[in-house]
């Protein structure tokens, strides 16, 4: 289970939107290439009927598609695969580099939930992770939609989900100095909108949640609840104010950052296949 | 003309919203009123900056009138800086009568003594309160115009409004110049920013309307709470409760507007407390925390907490200390809350 971290650093440290996409139907792994040609052919013709993202100077996108073995939480999980769009203008001497505008990626870490029941000629990959114009993320999503017959939605990350990403995130044990475990919160309906922004020193969140949780390696929905209701607590302590009854919408550690959009950010690739495994998961129970 | 002026004044007129440029050219008074006329204020803005460089050209524009607009500018549009608030002391209680000639030559002396390149522009406005713009250099090169520092003294008070230039390592000279030009023998930062400079104010001259010492328990005349729902049946629902929050709220903030205040943020250093069946954390070192409040206008969005049933009545101290505290930015300890003071003596 070890991903080599090479293959996985352009995972990191960038914002991913994140949706849940249902199986696709008669995908084949040895057709990657043609995938990638008639991908491209695709979008030309979008940007020719006038849904062009770059006006003016006339500019290529390259389409390519591969495959990440490594990337995959069981034997049963399918590998990742990775769709990457690169600008390369016309104009440009034959040596200059494209330059990558786009990249989103399918993947199923731990996904048995979904691929246990599902017929031969389907391939689970219910995870997709995007970055970039939006304008190109909905190009891809429609091509992969009409191809393979699947379907493609926004998964959003609910309060509760925070709350157990916070939590798992702020016990993970790590060997550099840590960033703050941030919540932020917010209250809309007020005469004048609140955010609150809730930061504490690693090393005591951690400590608290080290008190926490019974057994190493599990989490339970208790657990989390006290955490949460701690740190609650504790904030009433001070300000008599009910952060349980506001908005989470973001949370944020030194291994990753989530925010109830649906949006992610991987900082450390040490804990990149848990965080992946849970976002599977979201993205499952958003399928099921 | 030097260059770098005409061109100081071509992108100061840019910045201006089109619509305003002809009353801010007027309230400088460099051009006049005939040359005014010949602009053309239905160009586009680079047309009229253009236009406007010509003329300051023909009367001859130095660096000092052009600060002097640049100046009339951040005070229409003070709301666009960061402003923090300085407190000076005194040694004694005499009042000292306040010569405006006086301050304005110690106050230059005291910065070009340290300082060749330095521009210092002073303009007054009507509320007693002097704006100076300063412009930094080095010992070797002209003072960077885009970079100012402006200060707002009230001289009939100790309290000096500054937004500092990116350039922070002037600001104990300035401080220093403060001090010496005012008469007074020390300054220091207090924990209190923002953007909106007469919310400052507000606070720091204490012209908002504050928590009264005695309370009816009544609503105040004419002042029932509206029933959420029209339904006439729905009568005592919550009412007492509703009331009692209304009454603490009024207590607590006053009647009147808020100074507007955009965060408010608190260190925490406390000792985590639980409930010790919980079994969770009993450290003997502090639980430590960054809180930040944000909000468009975060004193009046407070004040609504409670009432939306997100806060207890009355809310914590903490927070509704804000104005009367005149900060906004705080250190918690454990027991006692200690307001630790930072003093800037240069």
């Amino acid at each position: 289970e070890n991903v080599d971290p090479q293959k996985t650093a352009f995972l990191l440290r960038k914002a991913w939107t994140l949706y849940s996409v249902t199986p696709l139907y008669r995908f084949r792994r040895s057709r990657l290439r043609d995938y990638a040609r008639l991908l491209s052919a695709f979008i030309a013709a979008e940007k020719q009927k006038g849904l062009a993202v770059e006006v003016g100077v006339e500019l290529d996108i390259r389409v390519a598609v591969s495959s990440l073995a490594d990337l995959r939480g069981s034997e049963q999980d399918q590998a990742a695969v990775l769709v990457q769009l690169s600008l390369r203008s016309r104009a440009s001497s034959r040596n200059s580099e494209d330059k990558l505008v786009w990249s989103g990626w399918f993947c199923s870490v731990y996904g048995d939930d979904l691929s246990e029941n599902v017929p031969e000629d389907f391939t689970c990959l219910p995870l997709f992770l995007a970055h970039g114009a939006e304008t190109y993320t909905s190009m891809v999503g429609s091509w992969f939609q009409k191809t393979f017959d699947c379907c493609f939605r926004r998964l959003a990350i609910s309060p509760l989900n925070l709350s157990w990403m916070v939590a798992m995130w702020a016990g993970c044990k790590l060997d550099r100095a840590a960033s703050a475990v941030e919540l932020v919160f917010s209250v809309p309906r007020l005469s004048q909108p609140l955010d609150i922004s809730y930061a504490i020193h690693p090393e005591d969140a951690k400590a608290l949640w080290d008190t926490v949780q019974k057994t190493p390696g599990e989490i339970t929905q208790e657990e989390v609840d006290v955490f949460m209701d701690c740190l609650y607590a504790h904030f009433h302590r001070h300000f008599k104010i009910h952060l349980s009854a506001a908005k989470l919408v973001k949370v944020s550690t030194a291994v990753a950052s989530a925010h109830c959009d649906g949006i992610v950010k991987i900082l450390h690739s040490q804990y990149l296949p848990g965080v992946l495994m849970l976002l599977t998961e979201l993205a499952v129970s958003q399928i099921q | 003309m030097d260059e770098t002026v005409a061109e100081y004044i071509r992108r100061t007129v840019l910045k201006i919203p089109r619509n305003e440029i002809k009353m801010m050219l007027q309230k400088w008074g460099f051009l006049s009123e005939a040359q005014l006329q010949t602009l053309n204020f239905h160009q586009i803005k680079d047309s009229i900056s253009q236009e406007v460089v010509q003329l300051c050209e023909e009367n001859s524009a130095d660096i000092k009138q052009a600060a002097v607009l640049d100046i009339i500018y951040n005070h229409i549009y003070q709301n666009k800086r960061m402003w923090s608030v300085y407190q000076m002391k005194k040694s004694g209680e005499e009042l000292e009568y306040f010569d405006i000639t006086d301050f304005k030559k110690k106050f230059k002396g005291r910065l070009r003594s340290a300082l060749k390149n330095v521009t210092i522009t002073f303009k007054e406005y009507e509320d007693n309160a002097i704006w100076i713009r300063v412009a930094w250099g080095t010992p070797y090169k002209k003072p960077n115009q885009y970079k100012p520092s402006y200060v707002v003294y009230h001289s009939q008070t100790p309290y000096v409004f500054i937004s500092s230039s990116v350039l922070k390592s002037n600001l104990p000279l300035l401080c220093q110049a403060l001090i010496v030009a005012s008469n007074y023998h020390d300054i220091r930062e207090m924990e209190l920013r923002s953007h909106s400079l007469n919310s400052l104010k507000d606070i720091v001259f204490k012209r908002y309307s504050q928590n009264f010492q005695t309370y009816s328990p009544k609503p105040l005349q004419g002042e029932t709470i509206e029933p959420e729902s029209a339904d006439i049946r729905i009568v005592q629902e919550n009412r007492s409760e509703k009331e009692r929050i209304h009454r603490l709220n009024q207590e607590v903030f006053g009647g009147g507007p808020q100074p507007k205040l955009e965060f408010a943020q608190y260190q925490l250093e406390t000792m985590f407390k639980s409930d010790p069946n919980m079994g969770v954390l009993d450290k003997k070192e502090p639980f430590r925390c960054l809180v930040k409040f944000s909000s468009p206008h975060l004193l009046e969005s407070l004040k609504s907490l409670a009432p939306a049933g997100m806060a207890d009545a009355p809310l914590s101290p903490l927070l509704t200390c804000i104005p009367h505290k005149a900060r906004n930015y705080f250190k918690i300890r454990e027991k006692k809350s200690l307001f630790p003071e930072s003093f800037v003596s240069p």
